[in-house]
């Protein structure tokens, strides 16, 4: 599936059959067992299906015999309700930094209207609410399914010639990228809307765009205008780190003075500052000129690791000593400590 | 022209109304909700120019003895339509369906059996017909009206 994803293009067919087999379906309204699906969508009755109501009567008639009668039919026909609704996926604010640029917020567009519409997108990058104002720069359709930005498979959106078209229930995952401006500061948060509008038409509750909707009927729109926004945020994460080195000597003679033979305690210390965090946090420091590494005496925040490139956290290179830290929040710190003896 | 008043005798039901005692018509109508510029929200019914899913529909069953005795024993049963999920009868005296006419009963007495063998009672949404039995003949010249909702599902 992975391998799929990657191939380009390939996704991207497979979206585009799946859409033109909902259509199919949508129109096939003859067909009953797709029409008894489609009825258990949340949606409702899709748009374009006949109601049609007739009750029967028995009686008995005073000579004896039994008569029965049917009424006419009344017929109608379900119009295409027009809904949607937008929602960010982030789950809490998008870690960035000042200066960056194709920052990616997540939303997801559903149609939660009873018949295939199209939906025209807009991200709006200039509201309240925030320390500043990032600058969407592209929205794009998660056209291939994988549910993250892949530049370069993923569709550009450009309004009015790829709309995303969603059947009743179906959904769309939608990025809106940004770029940071180099001004801001460490702990702002920065603010962008992504608006789904349905693309026959949007406004108040109840008002109908005649003939417009699926199946030949009305379309109307819905609870919602037809009309839906979430807002996604960005926040500057401006972590630092900052490394101090110390050294402990203690001479042969139970003093501190340098001299062959004497043991330096090396002492490093990673204080991460500011806010978020720092992935894949290293320290690599080569043995001094003139000093020997002793073996088995590197430790991570007390805690011996071994000389060898295991599983351990450090190793001992032949030139230096490597530590991976993983990832460090800020106002956290790490201390590495090892030995080298005096030549 | 002459073509026309050939549809129209063909479309007339008087032929239909000519076999029967009782004339039954069936009518819907759908429940709209304004709200007026003093705030004051009003319910009328109307005619279904539109429907979309989640409206509220009253479906109107009305009955006449055209003929010049009584009618008696008069039961009249409406299928409900599968995209309409039913939401009570409003004229007293009917009995439910949940088997598609096969048997009728009040609601409490009927229950839906689960996939898992287990049964719950039944509710609105599992009556699928209904019915009424008028207990008194239709005299010649009256009727009546019966009336039940249904939601646009």
């Amino acid at each position: 599936m992975r391998d799929l994803r990657l191939m380009p293009g390939c996704g991207f067919a497979k979206r585009e059959s799946r859409l033109r087999l909902r259509c199919m379906a949508a129109s096939a309204l003859a067909a009953g067992t797709l029409c008894a699906a489609q009825a258990a969508h949340a949606a409702g009755t899709p748009a374009g299906t006949i109601i049609n109501n007739s009750a029967t009567a028995t009686y008995d008639l005073p000579s004896g015999g039994q008569d029965s009668v049917t009424s006419n039919i009344v017929s109608l026909t379900v119009d295409e309700l027009l809904d949607v609704s937008v929602a960010s996926t982030d789950g809490g604010d998008v870690a960035t930094f000042p200066g960056a640029a194709n920052q990616v917020l997540t939303f997801r567009v559903t149609n939660a209207g009873n018949g295939n519409e199209s939906f025209v997108l807009t991200a709006l990058d200039t509201v309240g609410g925030d320390d500043f104002n990032p600058s969407a720069t592209s929205i794009v359709i998660d056209s291939n399914g994988s549910g993250v930005y892949d530049p370069g498979l993923d569709s550009v959106y450009v309004a009015g010639a790829n709309n995303p078209l969603l059947a009743p229930d179906a959904s769309v995952l939608i990025f809106v990228l940004s770029s940071i401006p180099a001004g801001a500061t460490d702990g702002q948060r920065g603010r962008v809307d992504l608006v789904a509008v349905a693309a026959t038409g949007s406004g108040a509750p109840g008002t109908t765009f005649a003939g417009q909707g699926q199946g030949g009927g009305d379309a109307v729109v819905g609870a919602t205008g037809a009309d839906a926004e979430d807002d996604g945020f960005y926040a500057v994460s401006a972590a630092s780190v900052a490394f101090v080195k110390s050294a402990d000597v203690v001479d042969p003679f139970g003093g501190a003075t340098r001299v062959p033979g004497s043991i330096i305690t090396y002492r490093l210390v990673a204080s991460v500052s500011g806010s978020g965090s720092l992935a894949n946090l290293r320290i690599a420091d080569a043995i001094p000129a003139g000093s020997s590494f002793r073996a088995g005496t590197i430790t991570l925040e007390g805690a011996p690791l071994s000389d060898a490139a295991d599983a351990d956290a450090g190793e001992y290179t032949g030139s230096g000593v490597a530590v991976r830290l993983g990832t460090v929040a800020a106002g956290a710190a790490r201390t590495v400590t090892f030995q080298v003896a005096i030549d | 022209m002459k073509l026309f008043l050939t549809l129209l005798a063909f479309l007339l039901p008087s032929a239909a109304l000519a076999q029967n005692q009782v004339a039954l018509t069936s009518e819907v109508l759908v429940e709209r909700t304004t709200t007026d510029a003093s705030g004051v929200a009003r319910v009328s019914l109307e005619a279904p120019g539109v429907v979309t899913p989640g409206d509220r529909l009253v479906f109107v069953l009305s009955y006449r003895n055209n003929g010049t005795a009584p009618a008696s024993d008069f039961v009249v049963s409406n299928p409900i339509p599968d995209s309409v999920s039913f939401d009570g009868a409003e004229s007293p005296g009917a009995v439910y369906s949940i088997d598609g006419g096969r048997t009728w009963g009040a609601l409490a007495a009927l229950s839906v059996r689960n996939a898992d063998g287990s049964s719950r009672p039944a509710t609105l949404a599992d009556v699928n017909s209904v019915q009424w039995r008028l207990a008194q003949p239709i005299s010649a010249g009256s009727g009546g009206e019966l009336r039940f909702r249904g939601i646009v599902k």
